[in-house]
């Protein structure tokens, strides 16, 4: 039975790690699986950052045939096969709003910005992992969280973030960094 | 320099979720991090805990998607693993062009284009026609206007625009030929959103087509960008051009 959604805690690390490898060997059956653990996620994140759902959607299917493409290159000594996943996912994300963003010459800031902002209170839901990072985003300085969640979910550079908020440069690398850092503690990160 | 050093450092959170855009700084970065491997380690544990930012954004994929990317995999050749990786990230994949994407997938949008070209087999003498008397009618439209405009890899465009019929007509010349598989696209860029405005066949002396488009509304911008061949959906790459229309 093919497990359903991903809306309850995480995909279990270690059966990833070991789909991956076998999905670089070609195995399109440990891909099925793979894509039935990771496409809630993917997609959930492609479409928090771009928004419009038939480009979110888009990107999610080249971010999950990318993983089958370039399988052999993940190095689990170098992380998790879900961080792998989701760094492939949000840097195609960030791609997408940008070439969307430089050819509108970024006349939608505004609303963009607004919109991150909501979904941050959006993340409210009942899964643990929803809930987990809920706190842990509480436990911030409301700059580090603006800061964090602005580059992340919003997809903007740091260099945008600090125009956003109206702080320097060098605060918001800083509120960026710290911000993760208190995060990665709060959730127990290894 | 350790003040220089610092402010490099600082960097791990903004690198660990995408959020240094500039290219040449992104690369300082990354051969600081080649040499510096507590930072390394710190981008390694950010990440993940980026990840997990992601995952609480998961929500359940359209259905179809599934079908999809599995019958695009059926086709797809994997890369091979790298032997002597130097890889900073180890696991950084390439990124596919978008016409392998487009090639490998049983997509709606490779449909369409099929249908388009047998379309256009029909209906070219036709169309020709229709479009010469149609191009003829906005250059006689009694609020017709024409910008003229540099591009940003030389050569000029004019568009000639009537808000009134809704229609533009793009020439331009000296436009640098582009290698094959790539293409100028042209875009309507509104607030709401930004539709494909056609391709421009580029003649030997730079010179191109007039391309005629439809569908313009007040507060439009034309823009031109560089395509993989055949065009795409939403433009990919900055703009070479952008004329705003002048109301």
């Amino acid at each position: 039975m093919r497990p359903v959604g991903l809306g309850t805690g995480l995909p279990e690390g270690r059966d990833l790690d070991g789909l991956l490898t076998l999905v670089a060997r070609g195995d399109e059956s440990a891909f099925a699986s793979l894509y039935d653990q990771l496409a809630g996620p993917v997609y959930g994140l492609v479409r928090r950052v771009v928004r419009d759902p038939a480009q979110s959607e888009e990107v999610a299917q080249e971010v999950l045939l990318e993983v089958w493409r370039a399988a052999s290159r993940f190095n689990a000594s170098r992380g998790s096969a879900v961080t792998w996943v989701m760094t492939i996912a949000h840097r195609r994300a960030v791609d997408r709003v940008r070439s969307a963003v430089a050819a509108a010459e970024r006349e939608q800031k505004t609303s963009w910005l607004l919109a991150a902002r909501d979904e941050v209170a959006e993340t409210v839901e009942a899964s643990l992992e929803r809930e987990r990072v809920r706190r842990c985003l509480d436990g911030l300085t409301d700059l580090q969280r603006e800061s964090v969640t602005l580059a992340y979910y919003g997809g903007y550079s740091y260099r945008e973030v600090a125009g956003l908020l109206g702080a320097a440069l060098g605060t918001v690398k800083t509120r960026i960094r710290d911000g993760l850092i208190r995060l990665r503690d709060c959730m127990g990160v290894t | 320099m350790p003040v220089l050093r610092q402010d490099l450092h600082i960097l791990t959170g903004a690198y660990a979720v995408d959020a240094i855009h500039d290219e040449s700084e992104r690369g300082r970065f990354e051969r600081h991090l080649r040499r510096c491997k507590p930072c390394d380690s710190e981008v390694r544990g950010l990440g993940s805990t980026a990840a997990r930012l992601g995952l609480a954004a998961s929500r359940p994929p359209p259905p179809q998607m599934r079908g999809r990317v599995l019958a695009a995999v059926a086709r797809t050749r994997q890369l091979p693993p790298v032997t002597d990786h130097h890889s900073l990230r180890g696991a950084r994949p390439g990124r596919i062009p978008r016409l392998t994407w487009a090639v490998a997938a049983v997509s709606l949008a490779a449909i369409l284009v099929l249908a388009v070209a047998v379309f256009r087999v029909q209906h070219q003498l036709n169309q020709a026609r229709s479009e010469n008397r149609a191009i003829a009618a906005v250059l006689a439209a009694p609020d017709a206007r024409a910008v003229t405009k540099v591009t940003s890899v030389g050569g000029t465009a004019t568009v000639v625009f009537s808000l009134g019929r809704h229609s533009m007509i793009f020439t331009s010349a000296g436009l640098p030929p582009l290698s094959s598989g790539r293409v100028y696209e042209l875009w309507l860029i509104g607030p709401p959103r930004i539709r494909p405005a056609g391709l421009l066949a580029v003649g030997p002396a730079g010179r191109s087509v007039p391309v005629l488009a439809g569908g313009v509304v007040r507060g439009d911008q034309v823009g031109l960008t560089v395509e993989p061949a055949g065009g795409t959906r939403q433009p990919t790459t900055t703009p070479v051009l952008v004329v705003p229309l002048p109301s």
